[in-house]
């Protein structure tokens, strides 16, 4: 490749180095893995939030109530399948990771197996109630943090399972199964594992989880002047691209979206109390496709030639990314943990995230006031947001092409990368 | 690869064409579907008791709840204008909002009186704080005048009442004979078609006696059922007895106060 320059050639140089690490691959095989189900819970959950949600965009405007039979049975379907899958999402890459950490080091299926079950126990002492443990009642589990948001939380155990099960197996001489072996890395996990997980709940009252989208909340209260935005969103990509996939909330937004509503109801002319916040600048102008602008680099994938493989991840994708649920592309291409589409994925949220806040803060985009719809198209949120504004719609269409701008390169080097590293990587 | 970045974009704008369609009717969905920030808990006295007859009541929820909500007292005099004392703070979502009368005599003529008071009140703080819903709780002679201010001028606010709780309310009046119908029972009866579908109500009698929570009787109560009955959304009559079952003393009875907090707080 003559024409990547020496920044690409060193970003390529890194990520290749980076997909030879031996836990980046084991995260990406179990990424690969889980990529299947992430994929059908995404497209159930589309179509009940978009389709038969009153609250959904299709729901809305193609009036579903008048011609979908059984609309509840269908709700209740929908909703358990993708519990089924998108909910458990933690549980099989904490097995996934740990399972092929070890299956480099060992032949034994048995061993392999064990280090990945180890980790959803070890997981599982994290998720229980808390009343139940210390109340001395029969134990109950919990299952809110084991889905997307708890996918970082599942990599982290499924890492420390499956290195230290490694460990153990590389000073094991002997080539036959060792139960005894067996039996003491797992029960030393777990009873491990165990009082840690008691000491948790002993002493906190929240998931860890929690403590992470805490941390996210508090310098962020109420955003609204630019570095407030731009902080929001380099947090939010930051730890969507660690794994926590799921959507995150800051607190103290939905009065002022209430107040904007009201002034836009009761008076006339379009003139809104807040203008600038957390929800008409980052949800409306730099989420298409989800979190990270990532129909931008639905696009890019979509330009690059010869991209073949994220092609295939792309058109899978196709469906819940128009319906800005990110989490197949997030874990298909993967942008987890991919230095080289971390950059974009940072980048690119802040560079629409800026020119619309020009745009609304010096009024010549009116700001958003109604509600939006799930699953609506990214680029028409902002029309619909604003009650049918063909400056909002047009400039939602320069922030697609923006970001499109600024994924296509990473994806070309990413694609390179993959071309380059791609034999060592599979073997 | 033109072919396939063009196909996107392409079913990008397929998937807008319902959004270009349906954005003429959005106004209307959206002012059809809005609720306002501020959804009050309205509480009506009754007959005999001033606006701060539920001092102590919202104190106890304030207890029982993990947010304290501020209290707006209104009272409204004999010439329509009001009166208030106590605050409603900014933020706070749903506030208490007792309005009390300064005729707050019994009677028949006197409740509809105090129920076109009601309406005025009502209308000068929608003005004020502009929520277009609530909901609301009505002790003894105060569930009347809710009742007739939902049958009578609930429509000409268009405003939606999400829930209500009548306590020992005498839709008979002080009349035991089941046979015998008060003219404001025929009155609230006449205009049980015009209260709103999407309602939710609660109708609790005491019972001190078998026959009444000595003042009410228990029959009076019970006719709750031939208005609200097939009417609203759902109607459900709770009777308690025990501690606190006597008439005066009901909205200060545990057993009530939790059931205010489980169905009429949000």
């Amino acid at each position: 490749m003559q024409t990547t320059n020496l920044f690409a050639r060193y970003l390529i140089r890194v990520e290749i180095s980076w997909q030879h690490n031996r836990q980046i691959t084991a995260i990406r095989r179990a990424l690969r893995l889980i990529f299947p189900l992430v994929l059908l819970g995404s497209l159930a959950d589309f179509i009940n939030q978009a389709w038969l949600q009153t609250d959904g965009y299709y729901y809305q405007t193609l009036h579903v109530v008048k011609w979908v039979l059984r609309l509840r049975l269908a709700r209740e379907y929908l909703r358990l399948i993708s519990a089924g899958t998108l909910g458990l999402t933690a549980v099989l890459m904490a097995f996934a990771v740990s399972f092929y950490l070890v299956a480099s080091s060992t032949q034994h299926t048995t061993d392999r197996l064990m280090a990945g079950i180890t980790a959803v126990i070890s997981l599982k002492f994290f998720n229980v109630n808390r009343a139940s443990v210390l109340a001395l009642r029969p134990i109950k589990w919990l299952s809110t943090d084991l889905g997307l948001t708890g996918v970082l939380m599942g990599i982290l155990i499924g890492l420390l399972v499956g290195n230290s099960y490694r460990w153990c197996l590389n000073r094991q001489q002997a080539d036959e199964a060792d139960l005894g072996l067996t039996l003491t890395v797992t029960s030393g996990w777990i009873l491990g594992t165990a009082a840690l997980g008691l000491l948790w709940i002993g002493t906190q009252t929240t998931s860890v989880n929690a403590i992470f989208t805490s941390m996210m909340r508090w310098p962020f209260h109420l955003p609204h002047f630019i570095m407030g935005l731009a902080g929001f969103s380099v947090l939010t990509s930051l730890y969507q691209w660690l794994g926590l996939l799921g959507p995150i909330t800051v607190g103290g937004q939905s009065m002022e979206s209430a107040q904007n509503l009201a002034a836009v109801l009761n008076h006339h002319g379009w003139q809104l109390p807040h203008p600038v916040t957390l929800h008409t600048i980052v949800n409306v102008y730099a989420e298409f496709g989800g979190s990270g602008m990532l129909l931008g680099l639905l696009f890019a994938i979509f330009l690059v030639r010869g991209a073949h493989q994220q092609q295939r991840v792309g058109w899978l994708s196709l469906v819940p990314t128009l319906g800005n649920l990110g989490a197949p592309l997030m874990v298909g291409v993967p942008v987890i943990l991919s230095p080289l589409l971390g950059i974009p994925f940072l980048l690119a949220p802040l560079a629409t995230i800026s020119v619309s806040w020009l745009c609304v803060r010096f009024a010549w985009v009116p700001a958003v006031a109604y509600p939006l719809a799930t699953g609506t198209p990214g680029p028409l949120l902002a029309y619909l947001g604003t009650g049918g504004s063909w400056s909002a719609l047009a400039l939602a269409l320069v922030d697609l092409a923006i970001s499109t701008a600024i994924y296509y390169p990473f994806v070309k080097w990413q694609q390179v990368a993959q071309v380059e590293g791609g034999a060592v990587h599979e073997a | 690869m033109k072919r396939r970045g063009l196909f996107l974009l392409v079913l990008l704008v397929l998937l807008c064409v319902p959004g270009f369609l349906w954005q003429p009717h959005q106004a209307a969905t959206v002012r059809a579907n809005y609720r306002s920030y501020l959804d009050p808990i309205i509480l009506v006295p009754g007959s005999s008791a001033t606006q701060n007859r539920f001092n102590a009541l919202v104190k106890e929820l304030n207890h029982e709840t993990p947010k304290t909500h501020s209290l707006l007292r209104v009272e409204v005099m004999t010439d329509g204008t009001l009166k208030y004392s106590g605050t409603l703070q900014s933020g706070d979502e749903h506030p208490f909002i007792v309005i009390g009368f300064q005729n707050h005599h019994d009677g028949y003529r006197n409740i509809l009186k105090q129920a076109q008071w009601f309406a005025t009140a009502f209308k000068q703080l929608q003005a004020t704080y502009h929520f277009n819903h609530f909901s609301a709780m009505g002790h003894s002679n105060g569930g009347l005048i809710l009742t007739l201010f939902l049958e009578d001028d609930l429509a000409a606010t268009h405003a939606h009442a999400d829930r209500l709780m009548t306590i020992a309310t005498p839709f008979n009046l002080e009349e035991a004979d089941p046979d015998v119908d008060t003219p404001l029972f025929k009155r609230l009866e006449s205009g049980r078609k015009r209260l709103p579908h999407e309602l939710v109500v609660y109708s609790i009698a005491g019972s001190k006696t078998y026959t009444g929570d000595g003042i009410v009787p228990f029959d009076s109560v019970n006719r709750g059922k031939y208005l609200f009955q097939d009417q609203v959304k759902a109607f459900t009559q709770i009777t308690v007895t025990g501690a606190n079952a006597n008439h005066a003393d009901l909205p200060e009875n545990q057993q009530i106060v939790g059931l205010i907090c489980q169905d009429i707080l949000p």
